[in-house]
């Protein structure tokens, strides 16, 4: 860009001069919602599902009118194209809100701009998500629908009209890579790009926010958000950051990384929205430990003497231990049955009944490979939701150190928490908030309540080809395999290419087991969320390949089909285990016949499903009525069952959220005394 | 949730160096035998119970100490069951929200706001929800106690104790002596016109001296009082005091007296009143010392006293028993049981604190949902029948608050709460059977469904032996209890004035007649005049031949003489159309039953039984049938024993000092009982059960309800 061009233009101050921000440090004050409010926000989000298609025509007029001036934008020289580009700057800062006519003048700007840059214009629909995501709206757009270009749109025209921008992917090479695929189109409109990676320090990160557009994932961006209200502290006042920023260098705005919340765009919004609403964000300092490891020693002891109906029920579903009225006497037996009973932190009922409680959680609920590995000789406790590890999370109130003991480890120091949210609490803080996403089936409501967003289906470029064939259930894990290797040589024989979903990291090592039992040549996928994987995945489309993969592995990453796989019938994804949600068991279909092209999508089930754990009929009863029903109609049933194990699945991982969400509203009510929360 | 130690939110609280505002206070009490401190906020007026481990922690926090040392001090010193993170949180978060912190951070304005919207949002709601009790208050009193307390301290003492004592018991006494006349006729004397307009002159001034008592008691014993005002109890206005500053009396018996104060107050001035009232003459002094005595014994005593309502009796029974806040932990505590036992919900929270509170607990909750039920039903129906539209509105809104409320807040419990989230189809299981068994109980199990009415035995009419003429009767011919044929003369009356009369009369016609002899031949115009006179004697004679003949009372069918009060007879002057007796048979004497006119369609179409018990017997049930009824409403009663003067149940017109009126419509039916009925038992009352089978027992109370809209509501 050239600069004189850009003082010319009166109106947009080059990258060495920024106009000081109206506020320190924007964010939205948290939404007071009454009972009575929360009530109309859920009549409000039932009928804004409702009208998720008719709200869609605003935008597609934008689009059009887009599209009508793309002819006259054409044959814009170049400085006339960054002219043009320098007043619709000066037009969208101008206003509070945006005008359609600014909306539609510079998406036209910005997609020839991409076409000059990147050999890529946008399409209609693609514009019309972006004019969803400027309006604050999440754009329900199907897979393959090139979402990371519909976001160029957004940003670009937010970033121009002055919004610092966020872009929130779900991981950090999608971040680099977004960044970097599109720096040169940001580049050419005059915007600079920062790319938030893991390993960066504060002044990096600040510049990287300080950036027009910054991409970056969901879990750097709330945490650098967290650290931020840990160094802004009670008292934070507007003003007072304000003047104090006047009379001291080392004032506290100094030690930011953001510039506060504008406007974010999350990619995946189901995903980062809803699936990690929960997914709690802490930041902890290391602290003398609670208990020493003779304590936890003991307690892990006395753990393995209780018996489980007695002394103690576990709770799977809810994930936590009770005891019972044996067991805590028994307890208070055997911790006054040696000397070491008078020890302080067993002298205290709560303390004693606490400590063993955690003790038998670590023995019966976590589980390693599936609640945590061990990596160099440390417990590493993964993402039930993500399957991804977490290296720098560990569990509070001596849990951590007890699954360390029960697995051998060396003990590591407690922790203790300096600041914690969710995600559910970060980005309701966002005056600006959008997203993208393919399949909002079911959640369209709650991101109503919970976001005050309303979800806007686009129409795809061109009609879907994908065929989906029926469920099939079979009644047990072994069955099930046989039928997916055979389905896999079947169609691996024919030179299709495959992709097999499953739900986890361990459940892909047994269908790598099954296939190369099967002399099935294949890849499997494990969550790295590396350029690597995203490599792999694009590689799946590839004639004759097998890929096994779980949900998450490779997502953003589109799968293109190798020459000649068109007329095979396009990638054929098998599922075989049904996911929490149907919303996620669509991101997996949707890994096939992207953008028209043909695919085929099939789900070879077993009553051995996990989401049947705890269902009101049996397995044992559900294979005898199977049995009785017949093939056909016993697949039927076989399916609706566990589609209705789903469903509440579904229910009560809602349910859940919503409660959270209640106590967090709670809690701040009774800690008003604390001041505001993080 | 199972009980933690530590609070994932700590970490925002463990920092804090807070403090109590200077303002609190804090008094140690004993409950059951365990040492409680309470804390006293003057400026609010409000008190908080506290644990001593609340209290140390309350103690130790001095405005230096960070809240990490102060709760780790105090679970040092409570090993066995320290206080949770958790518990210390919603502490100071309680204390906060009362105002009673002070620290380091500066107050959250917008915060303060809210929270003081909120407080005014929830007491308009609460008036709102409760318009039957509203309060206003007026001024401050606590000045002029100061100044009057050297005259009123002296009351609170063994001395006034004896005083009070003496009035009370001798005016029992008084009243003792006089049961018969103070108890006769209560409610006729109370409910008179004047009667009610003298009450209320007298009530808000009883009242007033009442609630005068809690404020004196209040302040003898160090407290302060600084509310006083008018409250709509009912939409009758009562005066009230705020006397709570005596929570805070270290002794349970002087908190105690602040709250039995008033009743003591009244209960003086009724003793007074008994002294006066039987003393005085007739006139409105004693009428107003009657309503004193009424109204400062048995409403007090009903009303003040009865525990299971929130006036004194409450407190004082809360204080006697040593349970504070006796009526919300009772109820928490049934909801407790029936968390923990019904619904098997392992974290669920008991409210008690002290070995023995349970069964008080239990049987409190239980007693007093009834009671107030039962009592709100009356008064919402009550006011419902005095004002229609206002008073719908209000049964209304107390048919909210005590049904359709809880109803809803117990359903929305069962169905959202996350306590629940594991439980919750056992939940719902168990509460749609107990609804279902509920509902088949009310809807569906038949029970025996009968009405009760009082009657007479009674002699049909054409069985009655009347006098057809004035006389004195001379001779029963026929002894009562013989059998006597039809047309037997039973008995004679004399009127020796009808004898003479008729003397007369049969002398004026032969004088006539002789006059008229004369005058045949000489003088026509005459004799015709004479003729028309003879006429008229003759005709007049003939009458009082027929009345003479009258004088014989005769039978007019064969069947047994049954004369009442026979011995009496003889000699009585009887008017014409006077009863003598009856000549019966085996079948005649029926049961006239009256019934009101709410049941009159029962029993008229669903009859499928009739039992009967003499009130001479009423060991004996005797079976009967229904003979014949009336076929439209009446008002006049068949006898004086069916009406209320009369030990019935019919109201009676007293202004209607003829005839006995009933208030309502009445209707009669006859039955004819098995095995006839003995003669001698005419007039007797007689309790009638007309059994219609079995109906459940919904079904009744929607006609009954029906009746009662129609009745009272006219719609």
């Amino acid at each position: 860009m050239s600069d004189p061009l850009a003082l010319s233009a009166g109106s947009a101050p080059g990258a060495a001069f920024r106009v000081p921000p109206a506020r320190a440090y924007s964010e939205r004050k948290p939404l007071k919602a009454s009972r009575l409010d929360q009530a109309a926000a859920r009549v409000i989000g039932r009928v804004r599902v409702g009208l998720a298609g008719w709200a869609a025509r605003r935008y597609a007029r934008i689009a059009r009118a887009a599209l009508a001036q793309a002819d006259d934008i054409a044959e814009l020289s170049e400085e006339a194209l960054q002219f043009r580009i320098q007043a619709i700057r000066g037009a969208l800062r101008a206003r509070k809100t945006f005008r359609d006519a600014d909306i539609a003048e510079a998406f036209a700007l910005i997609r020839e701009m991409s076409g000059r840059v990147k050999g890529q214009r946008h399409y209609g629909v693609q514009m019309m998500g972006a004019a969803a995501i400027l309006d604050g709206r999440v754009a329900q757009m199907a897979t393959g629908e090139g979402k990371t270009l519909t976001a160029t749109l957004a940003a670009g025209a937010a970033a121009l009209a002055g919004l610092p921008v966020h872009v929130v992917t779900v991981n950090d090479y999608l971040a680099e890579r977004d960044a970097e695929e599109m720096r040169p189109l940001y580049a050419a409109l005059g915007l600079t790009v920062g790319v938030i990676k893991e390993k960066q320090e504060q002044p990096e990160r600040a510049q990287a926010y300080g950036c027009h557009i910054t991409y970056c994932t969901n879990k750097d961006l709330a945490f650098d958000y967290l650290r931020d209200r840990i160094a802004l502290g009670q008292r934070a006042s507007d003003v007072r950051l304000k003047l104090e920023s006047l009379h001291t260098s080392a004032s506290r705005l100094a030690q930011l990384r953001l510039r506060g919340l504008h406007f974010a765009i999350v990619d995946e919004a189901d995903s980062v929205l809803i699936d990690e609403a929960r997914t709690p964000l802490i930041i902890s300092a290391p602290a003398g430990s609670q208990f020493g490891t003779e304590v936890l020693a003991r307690a892990m002891e006395i753990a393995a003497a209780l018996k489980s109906p007695e002394d103690y029920l576990i709770e799977a579903a809810e994930h936590r231990i009770i005891l019972t009225d044996a067991g805590r006497e028994r307890i208070t037996g055997l911790a006054a049955s040696d000397g070491r009973g008078e020890a302080s932190a067993w002298r205290g009922r709560v303390t004693r009944e606490g400590l063993v409680r955690q003790a038998l959680s670590a023995l019966h609920l976590f589980h390693r490979d599936e609640h945590y590995i061990l990596r160099d000789g440390k417990v590493v406790i993964v993402d039930a939701n993500t399957g991804r590890v977490m290296p720098d999370r560990s569990w509070s109130d001596g849990l951590h150190q007890m699954v360390e003991h029960k697995e051998g480890c060396d003990l590591s120091g407690a922790r203790s928490t300096l600041a914690r949210m969710t995600y559910q609490r970060f980005f309701r803080r966002y005056p600006r908030l959008a997203g993208m996403t393919g399949t909002t089936r079911g959640v369209a409501a709650e991101f109503w309540t919970v976001y005050r967003l309303p979800v806007v289906r686009i129409p795809t470029h061109r009609p879907v080809q994908r065929r989906h064939l029926p469920d099939e259930v079979l009644p047990d894990e072994a069955a099930k395999w046989r039928r997916v290797t055979a389905r896999i040589a079947e169609l691996h024989a024919r030179g299709c290419p495959v992709l097999v979903g499953t739900r986890s990291v361990a459940a892909s090592a047994r269908a790598s087991t099954y296939l190369t039992g099967a002399g099935l040549p294949h890849t499997v996928l494990s969550a790295a969320q590396d350029g690597q994987e995203a490599a792999i995945v694009a590689q799946a489309g590839q004639r004759g390949r097998i890929t096994v993969a779980t949900n998450m592995a490779g997502r953003g990453t589109d799968i293109k089909l190798g020459p000649g796989v068109a007329e095979l019938g396009g990638l054929h994804v098998i599922m075989v285990e049904r996911q929490d949600a149907q919303r996620i068991d669509d991101q997996l279909a949707g890994r096939s016949g992207r953008q028209g092209e043909p695919g085929c999508f099939q789900a070879i089930l077993s009553l051995d499903d996990p989401l049947l754990d705890g269902s009101v009929i049996s397995r044992g009863l559900a294979r005898r009525i199977m049995a009785l029903l017949g093939p056909d109609r016993g697949r039927a049933f076989g399916a609706r069952l566990l589609r209705h194990a789903q469903l509440r699945t579904e229910r009560l991982h809602g349910r859940m959220r919503a409660d959270l969400l209640h106590s967090d509203q709670m809690q701040d009510r009774i800690l008003a005394f604390a001041g505001h929360a993080e | 949730m199972s009980q933690s130690l530590f609070s994932q939110s700590w970490y925002r609280v463990a920092a804090l160096r807070p403090r109590l505002r200077r303002h609190a206070e804090i008094h140690r009490q004993s409950f059951r035998g365990e040492v409680w401190y309470v804390l006293q906020d003057h400026q609010t007026g409000r008190f908080h119970r506290l644990s001593p481990a609340a209290n140390l922690i309350l103690c130790m926090m001095d405005g230096r100490r960070t809240l990490q040392e102060v709760w780790e001090a105090a679970a040092r010193r409570n090993e066995d069951d320290p206080p949770t993170q958790d518990d210390t949180i919603r502490l100071i978060s309680q204390l906060h929200g009362s105002d009673l912190l002070q620290g380091a951070l500066p107050p959250d304005l917008a915060e303060l706001a809210e929270r003081s919207e909120s407080t005014a949002r929830r007491t308009l709601i609460a008036r709102v929800k409760n318009p039957l009790a509203l309060r206003f208050p007026l001024f401050d009193p606590d000045p002029l106690l100061d100044r009057l307390a050297p005259y009123f301290r002296p009351i609170f003492s063994v001395w006034g104790l004896l005083v009070w004592l003496a009035v009370v018991i001798s005016g029992l006494v008084v009243a003792g002596l006089h049961a018969g006349e103070l108890t006769g006729d209560v409610a006729g004397q109370m409910l008179s016109a004047q009667n009610v307009a003298l009450m209320m002159c007298l009530y808000p001034v009883i009242k007033a001296l009442h609630e005068a008592g809690h404020a004196c008691a209040a302040k003898a014993w160090g407290g302060e009082v600084h509310e006083v005002g008018v409250m709509l109890l009912v939409l009758f206005p009562a005066p009230y005091v705020d006397a709570s500053t005596s929570a805070a009396f270290p002794s349970k018996w002087q908190r105690m007296m602040v709250a039995a104060a008033g009743i003591f107050v009244e209960l003086f001035l009724a003793g007074l009143a008994a002294l006066v009232w039987a003393t005085a003459e007739p006139g409105l002094v004693r009428a107003a010392a009657f309503n004193v005595m009424v109204i400062g014994s048995v409403s007090t005593l009903l009303f003040n006293g009865n525990p299971l309502l929130r006036f004194d009796g409450y407190y004082i029974f809360a204080d006697l028993i040593e349970i504070p806040n006796l009526g919300s932990r009772a109820n928490r505590y049934v909801f407790y049981l029936i968390e923990r036992y019904a619904l098997k919900i392992e974290g669920a929270k008991s409210p008690v604190t002290a070995d023995g509170e349970r069964p008080w607990l239990f049987v409190y909750a239980v007693a007093a949902f009834i009671y107030r039920t039962t009592v709100s039903i009356a008064i919402a129906s009550f006011i419902a029948t005095q004002y229609f539209v206002f008073g719908v509105l209000l049964a209304g809104l107390a048919l909210f608050g005590t049904v359709v409320s809880p109803l809803v807040k117990g359903l929305k419990f069962i169905l959202t709460d996350p306590k629940l989230n594991r439980r919750r189809s056992r939940a719902v299981t168990l509460t749609s059977a107990a609804t279902g068994a509920v509902l088949a109980l009310l809807f569906v199990v038949p029970l025996p469904y009968t009405t009760m009415a009082q009657g007479v035995v009674w002699a049909p009419d054409d069985t009655q032996i009347r006098t057809k003429t004035d006389g004195i009767l001379t001779t029963l011919l026929v002894e009562p209890g013989r059998d006597a044929q039809a047309g037997e003369a039973l008995a004679t009356l004399e009127d020796p004035s009808l004898d003479s009369r008729v003397a007369v009369l049969e002398a004026q016609l032969v004088e006539l007649r002789l006059r008229y002899d004369a005058a045949r031949l000489g003088d026509r115009v005459q004799a015709q005049i004479l003729n028309e006179q003879i006429a008229s004697t003759q005709e007049i004679l003939r009458v009082y031949r027929e009345r003479q003949a009258g004088l014989t009372v005769r039978a007019s069918q064969a069947g047994r003489l049954i004369v009442p009060g026979a011995v009496d007879l003889p000699g009585r002057y009887l008017r014409r159309g006077e009863r003598i007796g009856y000549v019966l048979t085996a079948d005649d004497p029926v049961v006239r039953v009256v019934v009101p006119q709410t049941d009159v369609d029962l029993i008229r179409n669903r009859t499928q039984g009739v039992a009967a018990r003499l009130a001479e017997k009423p060991e004996e049930v005797r079976a009967g049938s229904i003979l014949r009824e009336v076929p439209g409403a009446q008002q006049e009663i068949p006898s004086m024993a069916l009406a209320t003067q009369g030990g019935g149940i019919i109201a009676v017109d007293a202004s209607n000092p003829q005839k006995p009126v009933a208030l309502q419509s009445i209707f009669v039916f006859d039955v004819q009982l098995a095995g006839g009925l003995p003669f001698n038992v005419l007039g007797e009352r007689v309790y009638i059960r007309f059994d219609h089978g079995a109906e459940p027992i919904a079904w009744r109370a929607l006609r009954s309800l029906r009746q009662v809209f129609l009745s009272q509501f006219r719609v």
